[in-house]
């Protein structure tokens, strides 16, 4: 299972529109290859992109699905849990049979789920695309697994909680959804409550609903990266997915009220380093306005490893083991996250106050043309970098399909990146870094966090 | 078969006679950047003793640090247009520094390059916040964020105990604190040198470039460094467990091991390979570990095995390069399985279990490494496991930093490539060599075993290893109602399963790593 966060994803999603501008076409997309989609008549889309590795084809379904999706009480947690019973086997393809199969394919296969999608994925020969093609269809099509091995792969789930529960971090980040939103299902992680957990395989028909739901073309996009072409690949869909069945069923998910007054989550744990985050609730992800963008230009010049705040409060003061900061891509709004390891637990007040200073002074100053244009070019060139192979593209194309169903939103976003202003700084600031839209995460050896 | 790692590669292997270095190339006149990888032969088995860490240190401070021109935070602001990166990595024999620049900038970054290698600042300052860091990571980081990765790191003490191998790279408590600035700077020039260092270069780059590198990298200390010999690693007599007992763990988090007299040098290694994905290939499910502890029980996430060291397998879906080493050990991973205190507030049925899930899943996982041993392989196992095996391993090179790594790491073990040699072996393997292998390196009777656990769990489950008596899997009630009989006489056979424990030890978690 994985959670995205912003600031990690700018590290590998910012940068072919760097190749363009640096030869003066800043007009191209950032991805630099052609986009290929095709929709069938149920509603899947299709999406091929041919890259330069031969032999190599990574094959991704995305589907639009995740934790935002748990709206019933007492069933957090599912569509990750869902996830794994799509390993548990279809009447042509045992569970055995399918491991077999895989394994005769020799690919990398796995499957992660977050907020707002889950992905399943399998990168290898490419001579084997339609071996795929088959093998997933099935079980997106026919999957059918019995009540028993539904209630026994419940125990694998709570071992992942198991797992994750020995960070703190991720202790303190359950409490902290839990604080900062109060209707909305991003008030829990993707892994779910430990009670539903344990509760899971009491739930095995609304397994069956939940399959029925979601597990459709419409709320699904094939994502096909390496060395094939786009005319294989819409035949291999059509083979193979053409007859699946459409939904009709449409998620109501909460609206989450507005936040009224600063709130506060706090883990009393002193075998780690004192750590402080100040989340803001932000807005939902767009490709076509400028408020996202500018959020991550901002936040990269606060908090990128030259920032003033950066220089002053690890380089130089040496208060702070780390400092980071970043906003979620989500579906419906998130927060915007900025993350502080601390030496004393004494300095908790004070970092949080530098951090807000250092936000206040670029409301009230602005930045330079220089720096503005120079964190431009580090988000460009960190993209241009990182896509060096096919399950890097394939990962980041379904990553803005899950936010907006389209991924040419990868290159739409990175057109509003090169138009962002300083007034547009300005504006989020006004607009999204106030108290009144806080959650202070908190994590020290005392029992109250103990900042304001 | 895959053939893009033989078709996109233009690989030249030089020896440039003026120069003591070996070079790895790996032109790819597509690429839009460059990468460059300084492998030096020195890694934290050259730690002087009372000092653990401090290989560890120097390396984290030349990338953390300034150079004789620049400070680090003046390299910052050059660098952050560019987005160009650079890290270290420390491991037992060596340390690397990769750099990564876009073929745009590739000329203004160079000299931040030559300035951190050749011309380290040093500084105090930024010696006080390495180290500081460092120091945190032994104390508190490495026991309260992965019990996972405590148990690795645990095993690695027990196993390597007594050897320069023993410590973790970034040292223990109390030698981290002798560390100074003085020894750092000593470190740099004696270890750090032109004579022990590969360098690999892969990316859209020019002959000039290249030449420009190899001659500035001729300037680095020119000293011999002395790296220790590496003592025989004994095998344990039985099966030696250390359970580390910690405050409010959630689960009990499994490794084992024992030493095998084989790397990727020897070509046996292909054997083992198979044997190895067979049994508990990291991160699939096709293992027997894996089927027989998390698909069929549910006992935990996963189960996997391991014939070298594998770096941060909880993050790691594929092996990364850069941590060669000529000391192995064969390795079985237990992911947290349930402690009795957990099992009892979950389910009434189980209210009165004493011991939780640990002591099963070591037996149901030895018991299969032990009917590999005995029974070896099927052919038809065989067949499909070399064949996933032959496709799999390409996918280790997929980027350009990787197919480098690689090519670096099989130089280490006196290969050209280890990549199109393991296919090439593998295409020429039988079963019976690779059941053979397994008799040979593979075994059940001595074994080191870590396990971290909950204070609560660490006496009872303590007790059950000692005493080999039985240890029946508690299920709950709504997953035992229909187990198929098949599962149940295992379980009953895995129950009863007897280990050759010698010895049984509980330690306090604040005691480790001191």
């Amino acid at each position: 299972m994985k959670i995205f966060f912003r600031f990690l994803l700018i590290i590998f999603l910012v940068s072919q529109w760097v190749m363009q501008s640096s030869a003066g076409q800043e007009d191209e997309n950032i991805l630099p290859y052609k986009i290929h989609q095709k929709k069938l008549k149920n509603g899947l889309n299709v999406v091929t992109v041919p890259f330069d590795s031969p032999g190599l084809a990574a094959f991704y379904i995305v589907v639009r699905v995740g934790s935002r999706n748990e709206v019933e009480e007492g069933v957090t947690g599912f569509a990750h849990f869902f996830e794994h019973m799509m390993f548990r086997g279809t009447d042509k393809y045992s569970r055995e049979e399918y491991n077999r199969v895989l394994k005769s394919i020799g690919a990398g296969a796995n499957a992660n789920t977050s907020m707002d999608r889950t992905v399943y994925h399998m990168t290898g020969n490419a001579e084997e695309l339609e071996k795929m093609f088959d093998l997933e269809s099935d079980r997106f099509k026919n999957l059918n697994y019995s009540e028993h091995d539904f209630k026994v792969e419940a125990g694998a789930v709570k071992g992942e909680y198991t797992k994750n529960y020995a960070s703190p971090y991720q202790q303190l980040y359950e409490k902290l959804l839990n604080t900062a939103f109060e209707k909305h299902t991003y008030k829990h992680t993707t892994m779910g409550f430990f009670d539903d957990i344990v509760d899971m395989p009491n739930q095995f028909e609304y397994s069956q609903e939940f399959f029925n739901r979601y597990y459709r073309p419409e709320y699904s996009t094939i994502v096909v990266v390496g060395d094939v072409t786009p005319e294989k690949v819409n035949s291999l869909a059509e083979k193979y997915f053409g007859d699946w069945e459409k939904g009709s069923y449409k998620v109501d998910v909460p609206v989450e009220p507005e936040q009224t007054e600063t709130k506060f989550a706090h883990l009393q744990n002193g075998n780690i380093p004192p750590y402080i985050g100040l989340y803001f609730k932000g807005p939902a992800f767009s490709d076509s306005e400028i408020d996202m963008p500018a959020i991550d230009v901002l936040n990269t010049i606060l908090f990128s490893q030259n920032s003033d705040l950066y220089k002053k409060l690890v380089v130089e003061e040496q208060k702070a083991r780390f400092l980071g900061g970043g906003a979620f891509d989500a579906r419906d709004p998130h927060l915007i996250s900025i993350q502080a390891s601390l030496y004393s637990k004494d300095d908790m007040q004070y970092i949080k106050d530098e951090v807000m200073k250092a936000i206040n002074n670029i409301k009230e100053n602005g930045v330079d043309e220089k720096l503005l244009s120079e964190t431009k070019s580090n988000l460009k060139y960190s993209f241009a970098m990182s896509i060096d192979n096919p399950s890097t593209i394939a990962n980041t194309l379904c990553h803005y399909i899950s936010l907006t169903g389209d991924p040419e939103s990868v290159n739409k976003l990175f057109k509003l990146y090169d138009k962002v202003t300083v007034q547009d700084l300005k504006d989020v600031i006004n607009k999204y870094y106030l108290p009144s839209r806080l959650t202070i995460a908190t994590i020290s050896p005392d029992a109250e966090g103990g900042v304001r | 078969m895959l053939k893009y790692f033989s078709t996109v590669l233009i690989i030249l292997i030089n020896m440039f006679a003026a120069f003591a270095q070996e070079v790895v190339e790996l032109k790819l006149p597509n690429s839009n950047k460059v990468v460059i990888k300084l492998m030096f032969m020195n890694g934290s088995i050259c730690d002087p003793e009372g000092k653990e860490g401090l290989t560890y240190t120097t390396a984290t401070l030349i990338t953390e640090g300034g150079t004789g021109e620049l400070s680090f935070a003046d390299i910052q602001d050059k660098i952050y247009p560019m987005a160009a990166s650079y890290s270290s990595h420390v491991d037992k024999e060596v340390s690397i520094f990769t750099f990564s620049v876009h073929i745009d900038w590739l000329d203004e970054f160079y000299p931040i390059l030559k300035g951190l290698i050749l011309n380290p600042s040093f500084n105090e300052a930024d010696f006080q916040r390495v180290k500081s860091n460092q120091q945190n990571f032994v104390d508190q980081v490495i026991k309260a964020s992965s019990d996972e990765e405590y148990s690795k790191m645990a095993l690695e003490d027990l196993l390597f105990r007594g050897t320069p191998y023993q410590h973790m790279v970034e040292g223990r408590s109390s030698s981290v604190k002798s560390i100074t600035l003085d020894d750092v700077k000593n470190h740099y020039k004696k270890f750090f040198t032109k004579n022990n260092l590969m360098i690999g270069i892969a990316g859209n780059y020019s002959d000039n470039f290249l030449n420009i590198l190899l001659n500035d990298l001729n300037n680095l200390p020119g000293t011999n460094p002395e790296i220790p010999e590496m003592p025989e690693i004994k095998m344990p007599d039985g099966i030696n467990v250390e359970i580390i007992s910690k405050n409010d763990a959630f689960g009990s988090a499994i490794f084992t091991g024992f030493p095998i007299d084989i790397t990727r040098a020897k070509d046996d290694f292909a054997a083992l390979m198979v044997a190895n994905s067979y049994l508990g290939e990291h991160r699939k499910s096709y293992g027997q570990l894996y089927q027989k502890i998390r698909e069929q029980r549910s006992m935990n996430y996963g189960d996997y095995s391991y014939i070298e060291w594998y770096e941060n397998g909880g993050g790691n879906m594929l092996p990364p390069p850069g941590v060669p080493r000529h000391s192995n050990y064969f390795a079985l991973w237990i992911r947290p399985v349930q402690i009795a205190k957990q099992l009892r507030m979950q389910y009434e049925e189980l209210k009165d279990v004493e011991i939780g899930h640990a002591h099963f899943a070591l037996r149901m996982a030895i018991r299969e490494v032990d009917k590999m041993v005995n029974v070896g392989l099927s052919r038809e196992d065989f067949e499909s496991t070399r064949d996933f095996l032959k496709s799999y391993i390409k996918l280790y090179i997929s980027t350009p930093a990787n197919q480098l790594g690689y090519l670096m790491d099989s130089r280490f073990y006196g290969r050209e490539n280890f990549i199109s040699e393991m296919d090439q072996l593998l295409s020429e393997i039988t079963v019976d060599e690779v059941n053979n292998a397994v008799k040979k390196y593979l075994q059940v009777d001595n074994m080191y075993i870590t396990i971290i656990t909950d204070k609560s769990e660490a006496e009872p489950l303590a007790e059950s290893i000692r005493s080999n008596k039985p240890s029946p899997m508690t299920y709950s009630n709504l997953v035992k109602e229909n187990l198929p009989e098949d599962i149940l006489k295992e379980d009953e056979e895995a129950a009863n399963y007897k280990l050759n424990v010698k010895s049984v030890k509980i330690i306090d978690s604040e005691e480790m790593f001191k």
